[in-house]
C-alpha cells in the first residue's frame, strides 16, 4: 500500500509541474463548458423561451384572418409580427424582409378569405336545400390561396411544422363559419332566430406530460441541462493525452528499467498510477459541476438540476473516469512516441465525442448518426447523466449504461496488457 | 593514481602506496556472491545468440567490470541480473537463490543504476528519491534521512530542490547513482554510471562507490567503456564479444600476462580494432 501511495504522491506531484497538463485537464474543460453553453443558450432560447420570428400579415380583416392571429399569438413558439396591409401592401417586400432573415417565415392571408369562405359554405348549403344532391364538395369550393414565404435557412421540418398548426387554424374556423351558415339556414326554414353559440374550447384536448421516471422532478433540456455533463464527459476522457504521454515518458527513458527493478509487482506502481488519475477524473467532473451550479448562474443562464440520486451520480461518475482510465492506458500501451499518443489519443476522442453528442445534442442528429452514436463510449456516459439530470432517473435507469462502460474499461485494459506482453517479448 | 597488485581476489590481499592490506568485504562471509551458469540469451526474429553459455561466479564484496565493445552483450547481460529479461537458458543465483524464481526478494538486496537518467526531469533530485525510497519501503523519518544524509555526501546543497532537468550531467549521473543505492543494496548493478561526464565528477563518483564497498562491502558489478576507469576501480574484470565471455581475471595479471601494457591494449587484442556500429 505504501508503494501504491507513494506512486500517488509522485504523479501528483508530476502534474503539479505540468503546466499544459492542467490547462489541458481542469482550465479547458471550463472554458469550453462557458463558452459552448453560452453559445448554444441562445439557440435553445429561440425556441423555448423568445420564440421564431413570425411575420402575419392580414389582408383579409375578417374573422378567419383574426382567428388566425389569435393562433400565432397564443402560439409560445412564435415571436409574432402582426401587419394588416400598412407596412407590406406587396408580397415583394415580404418576400424581401424573409430573405434578409428578419423573420423566419411570412403568413399572407389573401382579401375576402372569410368572404369567400362564408360564399361558398352558403351555396352548398343552399344547393343541399334545394335538394340538389349532386352537388360536392369539391365542386362548392374555390380554392383560397394563402402563402407561406420561408427563409432558406429555416429546416424543413420547421416550414411542415408551421403549415400544420396553420392548417389546423383554418379547420378549426372553417367548421365555426360551416355552423354559423347551417344554424342561419335551419333558423331561416324554420322561422326562428335561436344562436347557439359555438364553444371556443376544443371538444378534444391534449394533457402533455413527460415519460421519466420522476415525471414531477423531470427538467426542461436546455443549453446548461446537455453541456455541462457533455463537457465533463469530454474532459474527464481527454486524461487520455496526459496519462498515456506519461506512461510513453516513463517506457522511453530508463525510469521505466528503474520501475521494474523495484520491489513488488509493477501492477502496484500501475494501480497508484490508475487511482490518482481517477482521482483527478472525479476532481474535474466536481469543477465542472460546480461551475453549473454556482457560476453559470451567475451569467444569466439557468441553473444546472443534478437530480436526487447522488448514489447513481457517483457510480456514473466513477464508470467514466475508469473507463477514460482504462482507454488512457491502451493508447499509452500502444504507441510508442509521446507525439504519437497525443494526437491519436486527442483525435479519437474528438470524434468520439463527436459522434456521442458531445458537441451537437443528440436528438437533432439524423436518425442514422444516432444510430452510429451508440458505439461511442461518450454516447453511453452522456446517456447515462441525461437520465440522471433531464429524466430524474435513478440506479435503474443508468446501470446499462454503467455496465456498457465497464465492460469497455476491461476490454482496453486486456488490450493493453495483450500489447505489452508482446512488447515485452520483441524487446 | 592508486597502485594496486592483487594476489588473489579470492584471498583479498591487495596492496596500496606500499602497504599491504586485506579487503575486508572480501572476508566476510560469502552471502550475497553471484554464480552465473551457462547463460543463454537468444532474442526473437535474431540469428544470433545475444549471450552464449556465460559462466562466471563474482564474490561477495568483489567489484567487477563488465567490458565489451558495443553489441557485445552487456546491456543483455546487465538487463538478466536486475531481472528486466528472461534468459533463454542458464541460470543466475544470487546468494544460492534463483533470480528467476526468487526475483521479488532478489530485487530488494539488489541496487541498479541504469546507464539512462533513470529519474523524473520535472521533479527535484530530492522529491525523485523519496519517491525511489518509498518504492524500496523506506519511510517516514528514516528515509528522509537517508536522502539527505546521501546528497550530503554527493555534495548536493540547495539545488536538491531544483528539478532534475536543470541540473549539469555530473549532478544527474550522481542523483541517479543515489538512486540505485538509496536502500543499501547489497548487490549493486551499474550500467556506464560515469558516461558523459567530466573527470571531477567522474573521480567524486567512483571514490563514493569505493567507499560504499569497502565501507558497506556492497558487491558491485559495473559496466564502462573506460577501460583505464575499470583497470582502477574494479578488482576482476571480464571483457565478453558477441555474447561470449572471451577472459576474466584480476586487470594487472591479465594485463601482464599477456604482455600488454593497458587493459585497453588487452581488449583490442581480444576484440579487434573493427568498428562495431
Amino acid at each position: 500500500m505504501n508503494r501504491v501511495i507513494a506512486t500517488c504522491i509522485k504523479e501528483l506531484k508530476l502534474l503539479a509541474h505540468d503546466r499544459t497538463g492542467i490547462t489541458v485537464l481542469f482550465l479547458m474543460p471550463m472554458m469550453l463548458v462557458v463558452i459552448m453553453t453560452l453559445i448554444q443558450n441562445e439557440a435553445y432560447k429561440s425556441l423555448n423561451e423568445s420564440g421564431i420570428p413570425v411575420l402575419l400579415v392580414n389582408y383579409d380583416l375578417d374573422s378567419l384572418g383574426y382567428a388566425i392571429e389569435r393562433g400565432f399569438a397564443e402560439n409560445p413558439m412564435c415571436d409574432l409580427t402582426l401587419d394588416h396591409g400598412e407596412q407590406f401592401a406587396s408580397i415583394d417586400k415580404v418576400r424581401e424582409k424573409v430573405l434578409h432573415g428578419e423573420y423566419l417565415i411570412a403568413l399572407i392571408i389573401p382579401s375576402g378569405a372569410t368572404e369567400r369562405l362564408r360564399t361558398e359554405l352558403g351555396q352548398m348549403m343552399d344547393s343541399y336545400l334545394d335538394g340538389d344532391s349532386a352537388i360536392s364538395v369539391e365542386q362548392a369550393f374555390s380554392q383560397v390561396e394563402f402563402q407561406i414565404i420561408t427563409d432558406p435557412l429555416a429546416r424543413e421540418s420547421f416550414v411542415m411544422a408551421m403549415s400544420s398548426g396553420l392548417k389546423e387554424v383554418i379547420a378549426s374556423i372553417k367548421t365555426k363559419v360551416f355552423f354559423q351558415i347551417v344554424t342561419s339556414k335551419i333558423n331561416g326554414v324554420l322561422g326562428t332566430s335561436n344562436e347557439v353559440k359555438f364553444p371556443d374550447d376544443d371538444f378534444f384536448v391534449f394533457e402533455e406530460s413527460s415519460a421519466a421516471a420522476g415525471a414531477a422532478e423531470s427538467y426542461e433540456p436546455n443549453a446548461v441541462q446537455h453541456n455541462v455533463p457533455a463537457w465533463a464527459i469530454f474532459s474527464i476522457f481527454f486524461i487520455v493525452l496526459p496519462l498515456a504521454g506519461s506512461m510513453i515518458s516513463e517506457r522511453t527513458t530508463g525510469v521505466y528499467v528503474r520501475m521494474h527493478t523495484f520491489p513488488g509487482s509493477y501492477i502496484m506502481i500501475l494501480s497508484g498510477k490508475i487511482i490518482t488519475y481517477i482521482c483527478i477524473a472525479l476532481l474535474q467532473f466536481l469543477i465542472v459541476l460546480a461551475l453549473g451550479k454556482f457560476l453559470l448562474p451567475l451569467m444569466g443562464l439557468p441553473i444546472l438540476h443534478i437530480g436526487t440520486h447522488w448514489g447513481a451520480l457517483a457510480v456514473l461518475t466513477l464508470a467514466v473516469s475508469v473507463t477514460a482510465v482504462g482507454y488512457g492506458f491502451l493508447i499509452g500501451t500502444v504507441f510508442d512516441t509521446p507525439q504519437q499518443s497525443a494526437i491519436f489519443g486527442g483525435i479519437s476522442v474528438l470524434i468520439m465525442s463527436a459522434l456521442g453528442g458531445i458537441w451537437v445534442p443528440l436528438n437533432i442528429m439524423p436518425e442514422h448518426m444516432q444510430q452510429i452514436a451508440n458505439i461511442s463510449p461518450l454516447n453511453w456516459a452522456l446517456k447515462g447523466y441525461y437520465e440522471l439530470f433531464i429524466k430524474s432517473g435513478g440506479w435503474a435507469e443508468i446501470q446499462w449504461q454503467v455496465l456498457k462502460l465497464t465492460l469497455f474499461f476491461v476490454l482496453s485494459v486486456s488490450l493493453s496488457y495483450y500489447f505489452h506482453k508482446i512488447k515485452r517479448s520483441l524487446a | 593514481m592508486r597502485s594496486k597488485i592483487f594476489v588473489s581476489t579470492q584471498l583479498g590481499f591487495y596492496y596500496v602506496r606500499g602497504e599491504t592490506q586485506v579487503n575486508p568485504c572480501i572476508f566476510m562471509l560469502d552471502t550475497h556472491s553471484i554464480v552465473i551458469s551457462n547463460l543463454s540469451k537468444h532474442y526473437r526474429g535474431t540469428s544470433q545468440d545475444a549471450l552464449r553459455a556465460i559462466n562466471l561466479k563474482i564474490s561477495s564484496g568483489e567489484v567487477f567490470g563488465l567490458l565489451g565493445p558495443n553489441g557485445a552483450g552487456k546491456t543483455t547481460f546487465f538487463s538478466i541480473l536486475c531481472g528486466l529479461i528472461y534468459p533463454s537458458d542458464g541460470e543466475v543465483s544470487l546468494a544460492g537463490m534463483s533470480i528467476a524464481s526468487n526475483l521479488k526478494s532478489i530485487k530488494q538486496i539488489i541496487g541498479v543504476v541504469p546507464q539512462e537518467i533513470a529519474l523524473y526531469p520535472t521533479l527535484s533530485g530530492e522529491d525523485n528519491l523519496l519517491f525511489i525510497g518509498r518504492m524500496y519501503g523506506l519511510k517516514g523519518t528514516k528515509l528522509k534521512e537517508r536522502v539527505q544524509s546521501c546528497l550530503d555526501d554527493f555534495g548536493f546543497d540547495q539545488n536538491r530542490r531544483q528539478a532534475v532537468k536543470n541540473y549539469s550531467g555530473g549532478m544527474k549521473r550522481k542523483i541517479n547513482l543515489i538512486a540505485g543505492i538509496l536502500h543499501q543494496p547489497k548487490v549493486l548493478l551499474l550500467d556506464e554510471p560515469t558516461v558523459g561526464i567530466d573527470v571531477h565528477a567522474r573521480k567524486e563518483i567512483l571514490a563514493q562507490l569505493r567507499q560504499l564497498n569497502q565501507q558497506e562491502g556492497t558487491t558491485i558489478i559495473y559496466t564502462s567503456h573506460h577501460m583505464e576507469e575499470a583497470e582502477q576501480f574494479c578488482d576482476r574484470v571480464a571483457i565478453i564479444d558477441e555474447g561470449q565471455l572471451i577472459t576474466t581475471g584480476v586487470p594487472e595479471t591479465m594485463v601482464s600476462v599477456a604482455n600488454c601494457r593497458s587493459l585497453e591494449e588487452l581488449f583490442l587484442q581480444h576484440t579487434g580494432k573493427k568498428i562495431r556500429d
